[in-house]
C-alpha cells in the first residue's frame, strides 16, 4: 500500500493505528538503541571521538569544493568515469544512458538512499532495464512494492508471515514463518540475479578525495557482490559525503557502525578505486562514479549546511519517540525520524506538506545526544519550522490561537478566566483520567494520543493556598 | 557544464559557511586513534575472543605445519573438491600447494574477465569454499583488513559459504587506525595502485532484516575460519 498521497497527519494516523508496526518498531528501535548505548559505551573516549568525527566533517565540507576536484581528478586517473550531476534528472539520464550503449539489460542493486532519493529504479525500469534490490530488506520491500522505513533497517515494519507471503508468491518457495530457511532461499534467488547481472550500481558512505576511493559498509556482503561481479560499477554519491584522507576512516568507520547497530565495524567495508587493474581476475571492467548534488551545494551556505555532516547512521531515528511511534512512512519522504524531518524539506521540497515534518519532534533533544556528529538537529527543525511561518505555511487556527495566548499570557485576568473554562470543559470530557478525544480544532491533537485530565486546582490557586498556609503557621 | 555549475554554486556557499566551518574543524584534533578500546594485554587472544562474538572461528596454531592440519580438515569435513583461491604464493603458506594436491582439491581458475564472463561466473558459483591470506587482522574488532588486486581475487573471500583466511602472529594490529596506518607505511601513495578493491572483512555475513532475527550468510559466506600462526 502507498501512503505518500495521504497528507502527513493521515499517514501518522494510519501508523499510530497499525498494531503490527507498533510491535515492529518497539522491537527494532529498543534493540539498536541498546546495541548503540552499549557500544558508545565501551569506547576509552567516546566523547573523543564523537568531536573528532564532526571535526572531520566540518572540514571536509569547509573545503568540499577542491576535495570533489580531486576525488573526481583520482578517480579518472585510475580509469573511472565521473558524472557530476546538478539533480535527479542528470544523475537518472547519465545512468539510464550508460546503460542503454551497454546493452545492459539486468541491474543488481546494493543499498543507496541517494538513489532512493532520485527515484533511480522507476527511471530504469521506463528504460526498460531489471533493477533487483539485494539487501534482503530492500528486496523484501521491493517485491511488496513499498519504501524503506528506516535508513539501516527497511523492512522492519515487516512481520515473518507477511515476508514469508511475499516469498512464496515471488520466489515460489513453500509456505514458511520460519527464518532461515527464508534466508536461505532469498540468498539463492539472489545469488543468480548477481551472476546474471550486466551493471551493478551501489550507493557511497563516503568518497576518499586523497586516493580517488569510495567506501561501502554493509553486513550481507550484497555490496561486495554488487560491485565486484557485474561487468560494470556505478556508485551513486552525495557529493556531501567525502573525506580527504584514507586515514580519516578510523574515526568515521568507527562512529558510524556503532552508532547505527552497536557493532564495532560493519561486517564488510570495502574501500574501491577505479575498475579491476590489468591482470585481476575478477571486479568490474567499467566504474563510473556518480556526485549528485541535488540541492547539496545550496544547501551548505545557508542556516542549514550542518545537515550535511549526517552519516546516515539512523541512530537518530531509534532514539527519537516521535520515530518509535510513527515509523519511517508517515513522514513521507526518503529520509524519516529527526534528520528526515530536516533532509525531507531541504532535498524534497516538491513533497506537498514537507513543511510539516519539523513539527513531527517534541524537541527532546534525544536526536542530538545520540549524533556521532552532534548535528543541533532541535535547533535545524525549529529554524525549518519559522521558515515555514515566514512563508505562510500554517494553518489560520493555529495563528489565532497563537495570538489568543499571546493576548490571555498578557493578561492575568483573561488568563484565569481562561484557565476556569478549561477546566470545566475538561471535566466533562474527562474518562478515567484522561481525554481521549476533544472538541474541533483541538481535535487534531486527540487524533493519536490522549490529553492528561486538567487538576482541579490552577498552579496559582495552589501557590496562594501554600502562601497562606505559611503566613498562618 | 553541470560540474562549473556544482563547482561554482559550492564557492558562493563556502564564501559565507567556511569560516563557520573551519571554526568546528579546529574544534578537535584529526589525527585518528590508532585503536579506540582500553588496550589488551594478550591480541591473539582478543581477537578470538571478538571473532567469536560475532560466530566466526579462530585457530590459534604453533606453526605452518599445524595451520595445514586445520586447513586439511577444514576442506575435508566440507568434502571439498575445488576452492577458489588467491595465488598460492599470496598466502604464505609453505606446504599448502602439496596439502590441496595431496587431497586432489583443485584451484579453480578465478578468471571471469572478458566475453564469457557470466559462463565463467555460474562455473565458479558451486565452489565449497574459498582460500586467502590477508594483510593484516585487527584484535579489537576481529577484523581481516584484505588488499584485492592481480592474484588476490575479490570473489575468493566471498562466493563460497566458507572461507578460510591464513593469517601471521606479526599481522595482528590493535585497531583500525594502526591497519590503516601500517599499509601506508608499506605501500605510502601506491596503495591503491596495484590495489583495486580493500576490503575489511569482521565475521561471517549477516542480516537481522526480518524481525531482527540474526541470520548469518544472507550473501558472504556464513562461515568465517581464521587460522592463526
Amino acid at each position: 500500500m502507498s501512503t505518500h498521497t495521504l497528507h502527513f497527519f493521515d499517514r501518522v494516523d494510519t501508523a499510530l493505528h497499525d498494531a503490527t508496526l507498533r510491535t515492529a518498531l518497539d522491537r527494532a528501535t529498543t534493540r539498536f538503541v541498546g546495541n548503540r548505548a552499549g557500544a558508545i559505551g565501551a569506547l576509552s573516549d567516546a566523547d573523543g571521538l564523537r568531536d573528532q568525527a564532526r571535526a572531520l566533517r566540518a572540514q571536509a565540507l569547509s573545503r568540499l569544493d577542491e576535495l570533489l576536484e580531486r576525488l573526481a581528478a583520482r578517480v579518472e586517473a585510475r580509469g573511472g568515469h565521473v558524472c557530476w550531476a546538478s539533480d535527479g534528472e542528470e544523475a537518472k539520464r547519465y545512468i539510464a544512458d550508460l546503460a542503454r550503449s551497454r546493452g545492459v539489460r539486468s541491474i543488481v542493486k546494493s543499498k543507496s538512499m541517494a538513489s532512493e532519493e532520485i527515484h533511480l529504479n522507476e527511471a530504469l525500469e521506463r528504460a526498460g532495464v531489471e533493477v533487483v534490490e539485494t539487501d534482503l530488506g530492500e528486496y523484501i520491500i521491493q517485491i511488496a512494492g513499498e519504501t524503506p522505513s528506516h535508513i539501516i533497517a527497511p523492512a522492519i515494519h515487516k512481520t515473518r508471515e507477511q515476508v514469508g507471503a511475499l516469498f512464496e508468491k515471488h520466489l515460489g518457495m513453500p509456505p514458511t514463518t520460519e527464518v532461515p530457511p527464508m534466508i536461505r532461499a532469498a540468498r539463492q534467488a539472489l545469488r543468480q540475479r548477481f551472476l546474471r547481472a550486466d551493471m551493478g550500481i551501489s550507493g557511497v558512505n563516503f568518497g576518499v578525495a586523497d586516493e580517488g576511493a569510495v567506501v561501502i559498509v554493509e553486513n550481507e556482503g550484497n555490496a561486495r557482490l554488487t560491485t565486484s561481479v557485474p561487468r560494470i560499477h556505478v556508485a551513486i554519491m552525495g557529493i556531501e559525503r567525502i573525506v580527504e584522507r584514507l586515514e580519516d576512516l578510523a574515526v568515521m568507520l568507527q562512529v558510524l557502525a556503532r552508532s547505527a547497530t552497536g557493532q564495532k565495524l560493519s561486517v564488510y567495508t570495502s574501500i574501491i578505486s577505479g575498475p579491476a587493474r590489468p591482470g585481476e581476475a575478477d571486479g568490474p571492467e567499467e566504474f563510473h562514479l556518480v556526485l549528485l548534488d541535488n540541492g547539496r551545494s545550496q544547501i551548505l551556505g545557508g542556516q542549514y549546511a550542518e545537515a550535511l555532516m549526517c552519516i546516515r547512521c539512523g541512530a537518530c531515528l531509534n532514539a527519537c519517540p516521535v520515530y518509535q511511534s510513527i515509523g519511517g512512512h508517515a513522514y513521507g519522504g526518503v529520509y524519516s525520524g529527526p534528520i528526515g524531518a530536516v533532509l525531507t524539506p531541504l532535498l524534497q521540497p516538491d513533497l506537498p506538506d514537507h513543511h510539516l515534518l519539523p513539527h513531527a519532534s517534541s524537541l527532546c533533544g534525544a536526536c542530538q545526544e545520540v549524533c556521532p556528529v552532534r548535528i543541533a538537529i532541535p535547533d535545524l527543525l525549529l529554524r525549518l519550522r519559522a521558515d515555514a511561518v515566514k512563508a505562510g505555511k500554517f494553518h489560520p487556527i493555529e495563528k489565532t490561537a497563537i495570538q489568543g495566548y499571546a493576548t490571555m499570557m498578557n493578561n492575568p485576568a483573561i488568563y484565569r478566566a481562561g484557565g476556569t473554562f478549561a477546566r470545566l470543559g475538561a471535566r466533562l470530557l474527562r474518562r478515567k483520567g484522561r481525554i481521549r478525544r476533544l472538541p474541533p480544532p483541538l481535535h487534531l491533537w486527540t487524533r493519536g494520543r490522549d490529553f492528561p485530565a486538567l487538576p482541579a486546582q490552577t498552579f496559582s490557586e495552589w501557590w496562594e493556598a501554600r502562601e497562606r498556609q505559611r503566613q498562618s503557621g | 557544464m553541470s560540474r562549473d555549475h556544482i563547482l561554482a554554486n559550492l564557492r558562493t556557499s563556502l564564501a559565507s559557511n567556511r569560516p563557520w566551518l573551519e571554526e568546528v574543524s579546529r574544534a578537535a584534533p584529526h589525527a585518528p586513534p590508532p585503536f579506540v578500546h582500553p588496550p589488551a594485554a594478550d591480541l591473539v587472544a582478543q581477537f578470538c575472543e571478538e571473532l567469536a562474538k560475532l560466530e566466526g572461528r579462530a585457530y590459534p596454531v604453533a606453526d605452518a605445519e599445524e595451520a595445514l592440519e586445520v586447513i586439511g580438515r577444514l576442506l575435508d569435513e566440507r568434502n571439498a573438491r575445488h576452492v577458489l583461491a588467491w595465488d598460492l604464493a599470496q598466502i604464505d603458506l609453505p606446504g599448502l600447494a602439496a596439502l590441496l594436491a595431496g587431497r586432489g582439491v583443485s584451484l579453480l581458475d578465478a578468471a571471469v574477465q572478458g566475453p564469457g564472463r557470466k559462463e565463467r561466473l555460474q562455473t565458479l558459483e558451486p565452489v565449497p569454499v574459498c582460500l586467502s591470506g590477508v594483510d593484516c587482522a585487527i584484535a579489537e574488532s576481529g577484523s581481516l583488513v584484505l588488499r584485492h588486486g592481480p592474484g588476490r581475487p575479490r570473489l575468493a573471500s566471498l562466493l563460497a559459504p566458507t572461507h578460510i583466511a591464513v593469517v601471521r602472529r606479526s599481522q595482528l594490529v590493535r585497531g583500525l587506525g594502526e591497519a590503516l596506518a601500517l599499509l601506508r607505511e608499506r605501500h605510502g601513495a601506491a596503495l591503491f595502485d596495484a590495489t583495486s578493491h580493500l576490503t575489511l572483512i569482521t565475521g561471517p555475513s549477516r542480516t537481522a532484516d526480518i524481525e531482527m532475527t540474526l541470520s548469518l550468510g544472507i550473501h558472504g559466506p556464513p562461515e568465517v575460519h581464521v587460522v592463526l600462526i
